[in-house]
């Protein structure tokens, strides 16, 4: 079993790292809030946003490498829609940046705009995520909040995720090892029903018996976590830094740039 | 079909993941009482075998080089029930959403609206309406082929709604919603077509899988899943021609009531006055309360020394924080070479 790829850097130590879930949690959740709210006139703006996440990122000794690459992976959506706007928006303007000035289309504007505070935002995001283990952020969700069914959900989705992936695996490898040409349509959706309704009953069968150990535990209905969740010093610490430098952006950088 | 953050303005998100919130709570607490600790760990893992089920692609028929994969909302929801389903669901598109940075974290109260809860109960109800009176496999069979083909039409609809209710689409509403209902009719009907083959499948090896004998089940009448279809097509329709008069936050207002229609059904009902507070809460302390649907221009297009001025201090912003980023990449660089060093 290989659980190591989507966040194999949360299990690192860094002052990141050590911050409250819940700290960690809000403040990424407000990031993303006054990023997006950001006015589409002023792309220059979120360069000086970006210095926030980039150095969670930095702090946490994350590779950034890996962050760019999960982003490329996740923005086919995006940059289709991103790249559509130039196609409908041909309002002439033009841009002075610095020394250089070009012409250039409102749509274009547009187009950079959406990419910049995708990348913005998902900085934010991937640095909460591969900062944070994934139980210390359930049991964070859950002192804010969240029904307790919906924890334990996400709780076991989480540890069996991988379990049954590996068993996927197992059956393309069987399938790709049997089947050397294509059948037509009619046997291969025949072969895949047939591969999930068998994924299907083995997952059912194995949570019988994952429901038979747990009441041999003696499991009560109540999600348990050993990460114990404290505001100490440097979660205050980390959440003045923050405030401050959203305001700051907000009420002083935010004016001069646009 | 995942939105992601920039299609949304702060107000629909806020409002979206009110009512998302609040409906989970809602069913949560409904189904507090008829889950059992195995029924726990059996929705665990279907909500693994969604991710695992979307491993398994088969090639498409007419489309060479492509192959297709199962979503699985409403095979969860004929399996588990719609509430059990939607619960499901919702799960695996927060764990998308967390874990595998799949639509952004805003977008999260309209992904769980859109891709858990519209295809659960609307998937079930389709299902229901078809299989109820008289249960015969052909019957099972075309049910569940509607209920995926419908019930991703609505779902792939409210994205442009919700989209074009932030005021944020550049592209015309109506070629983005062509577009949705037409990739999404194609989904759907290979989702429909795989369901049904799995259901074929499971009616052949296990079929007390199927049959109900699995907790969430829910009764609904034929008249129940009339008003249900006539519900989302107001929504539908409410929302088209909101769009027409260019009101803002049309979506909260056809999910909530409708004053003018006395035998309106609110389209997610619960009888929560937290969404009415949160959503009166959002629209005075937005960061951004009266965001303009149509943007004036760049600040630089206008005048000419404007531009040349703006077109400074924004060279001059972006410069310095690459200069800063370098600057903190670079420090902590240096210390990390010195680390094991000292070790």
């Amino acid at each position: 079993m290989h659980h190591a790829y989507i966040d194999k850097f949360a299990y690192q130590d860094s002052p990141v790292h050590r911050l409250d879930s819940r700290v960690k949690f809000i403040v990424v959740l407000i990031f993303t809030a006054v990023v997006i709210s950001l006015p589409r006139t002023s792309p220059s703006v979120l360069a000086c946003y970006a210095v926030g996440p980039f150095t969670i990122l930095v702090l946490g000794k994350i590779p950034l490498r890996f962050v760019f690459k999960h982003i490329l992976m996740v923005s086919p959506f995006v940059l289709v829609l991103a790249l559509s706007c130039p196609l409908y928006d041909r309002t002439p303007v033009s841009v002075a940046f610095g020394p250089f000035l070009w012409k250039s289309s409102l749509g274009w504007m547009r187009c950079f705009v959406i990419l910049a505070k995708f990348i913005v935002t998902m900085l934010a995001l991937i640095g909460l995520v591969s900062t944070t283990r994934f139980n210390d952020l359930l049991t964070g969700l859950q002192r804010l909040g969240l029904p307790r069914l919906l924890i334990i959900q996400l709780g076991f989705l989480y540890r069996y995720i991988f379990v049954l992936i590996d068993r996927a695996h197992h059956i393309l490898r069987a399938r790709a090892g049997r089947k050397l040409r294509n059948l037509g349509t009619k046997a291969e959706l025949k072969i895949a029903a047939a591969m999930l309704g068998s994924l299907l009953i083995c997952s059912l069968g194995t949570a019988e018996r994952i429901n038979i150990a747990m009441q041999a535990r003696g499991f009560d209905k109540n999600w348990r976590s050993l990460s114990k969740l404290q505001i100490g010093r440097s979660d205050l610490i980390f959440s003045l830094i923050a405030a401050s430098f959203l305001l700051v952006l907000h009420f002083l950088v935010r004016p001069l740039l646009q | 079909m995942h939105m992601a953050n920039e299609l949304l303005s702060i107000p629909v998100a806020a409002g979206t993941m009110a009512v998302a919130a609040a409906s989970l709570g809602f069913i949560c607490r409904k189904v507090r009482q008829i889950v059992t600790s195995d029924k726990l760990a059996l929705m665990g893992i279907l909500g693994a075998f969604v991710f695992a089920a979307q491993m398994v692609n088969f090639r498409l028929p007419a489309m060479p080089g492509t192959s297709g994969h199962m979503v699985g909302a409403v095979l969860l929801a004929i399996i588990l029930g719609p509430h059990l389903g939607a619960i499901v669901i919702s799960s695996v598109v927060i764990i998308q959403c967390l874990i595998f940075q799949d639509g952004g974290l805003l977008a999260l109260g309209c992904n769980i609206i859109n891709m858990a809860l519209v295809p659960s109960y609307l998937g079930y109800s389709l299902y229901k309406a078809f299989t109820a009176p008289v249960s015969g496999p052909l019957r099972a069979y075309i049910g569940a082929l509607l209920a995926c083909v419908i019930s991703f039409q609505v779902s792939a609809a409210f994205v442009p709604i919700e989209a074009a209710l932030s005021g944020v689409l550049v592209v015309p509403f109506s070629t983005f919603l062509i577009i949705m209902l037409g990739v999404h009719l194609l989904i759907g009907l290979i989702e429909g077509l795989i369901t049904v083959a799995v259901l074929g499948y499971l009616q052949q090896v296990r079929p007390d899988v199927i049959v109900g004998s699995l907790p969430g089940k829910v009764r609904l009448t034929k008249k129940a899943v009339l008003i249900t279809l006539v519900v989302f097509t107001v929504v539908i329709g409410a929302g088209l021609s909101l769009l027409a008069s260019d009101l803002p936050d049309g979506l909260e207002w056809s999910y909530a009531e409708r004053p003018d229609q006395p035998d309106f059904e609110p389209a997610v009902s619960n009888e929560d006055s937290t969404i009415a507070a949160v959503d009166d809460f959002q629209s005075k302390y937005s960061p951004l309360p009266d965001y303009s649907i149509r943007v004036s221009g760049l600040g630089e297009t206008t005048e000419e020394e404007i531009e040349a001025s703006a077109g400074w201090t924004s060279f001059a912003g972006v410069v310095g924080s690459a200069v800063t980023m370098a600057f903190i990449w670079l420090t902590a660089w240096i210390l990390r070479k010195k680390q094991p060093t000292k070790a």
